[in-house]
C-alpha cells in the first residue's frame, strides 16, 4: 500500500496543555441527527464530511456507519467521539479550550487515494483554518 | 500550513500500525467501537483522553503506537491482526 511508504506526517507539539484547544476528528460514522447521514449504501464509501460545532448538545449526535458495531454510541457517544469528555478535562484545567469545529466521516473507503489527497486535506484544512485547534484527537470506530 | 499535530486512540494497533500515524495509543484490549471505553464510564473515558493528549508532548517515535493497560475498563477483545 504506498500510503505507507510515505515519511510519517509528523507536526511537533510545542506547548503546555493547559494552554492548548482541542479538536476531535472521528472515522466514526458521527453527524447532527439533521445533517445528510453518510452514504452506506455505496459500496466503495463515503467520502464527504460533517462539522460538528463545538456546543453541540450529544443528543443531537448519531452514528452512520455500518462497518462497526455502533450500539454502544448510540447509547453514549462519548466512546467514539468524546466532546463531554473533552469538556471535563476543560472543567479541571487539564486543557485550555474546545475548538470551534470537529469533524466526523466515515472511516470506510474503497478510495483511499481519494480519500488521502482529496478527504483528509479538506478535513486538515477545515480544521486549520476555522477550528483555532492547536491539537487534534482522532478516533476511529 | 504548518500542520496540526494529532494523536490517535486506536483500537485496531496492527491495522492503525500500517498507516505510521505521528502518535497513538492503544487501551488494550478495548472493544471496536469503544475507543474511549464503555459508554458512561467518564472517568476511565476521561484517564483514556488524558492519556492521549499526554502522549502530544512526550518524546514517542512517529510511527509507533503505545499500549497503556485500563483495567477499570473490566474486558478483554483481541483486535483484529492484519493478514499478510
Amino acid at each position: 500500500m504506498s500510503i505507507a511508504r510515505k515519511c510519517v506526517p509528523f507536526t511537533p507539539f510545542e506547548g503546555e496543555l493547559s494552554r492548548c484547544t482541542i479538536a476531535i476528528v472521528t472515522a466514526g460514522g458521527v453527524h447532527l441527527n439533521d445533517q445528510e447521514p453518510f452514504n452506506i449504501a455505496d459500496e466503495l464509501g463515503d467520502l464527504t464530511y460533517r462539522i460538528i460545532p463545538e456546543d453541540v448538545d450529544t443528543s443531537r449526535l448519531q452514528v452512520t456507519h455500518h462497518h462497526y458495531d455502533h450500539t454502544d454510541a448510540d447509547k453514549d457517544i462519548n466512546v467514539v467521539f468524546p466532546i463531554d469528555v473533552l469538556r471535563d478535562l476543560q472543567a479541571e484545567g487539564f486543557i485550555k479550550g474546545i475548538a470551534k469545529k470537529h469533524i466526523g466521516y466515515m472511516g470506510y473507503t474503497m478510495q483511499l487515494k481519494a480519500m488521502y489527497e482529496g478527504t483528509a486535506r479538506e478535513i486538515a484544512i477545515e480544521i486549520d483554518k476555522g477550528s483555532r485547534a492547536d491539537a487534534v484527537i482522532l478516533t476511529g470506530g | 500550513m504548518k500542520g496540526i499535530p494529532t494523536v490517535l486512540i486506536t483500537v485496531s494497533p496492527e491495522v492503525s500500525a500500517q498507516m505510521r500515524p505521528p502518535r497513538a495509543l492503544y487501551p488494550k484490549g478495548f472493544k471496536i467501537g469503544n475507543s474511549m471505553g464503555g459508554p458512561f464510564m467518564r472517568e476511565l473515558q476521561e484517564q483514556v483522553l488524558r492519556d492521549a493528549l499526554t502522549l502530544l508532548g512526550e518524546n514517542t517515535r512517529p510511527g509507533q503506537i503505545t499500549t497503556h493497560e485500563y483495567p477499570a475498563y473490566g474486558e478483554y477483545h483481541e483486535p483484529p491482526r492484519v493478514r499478510n
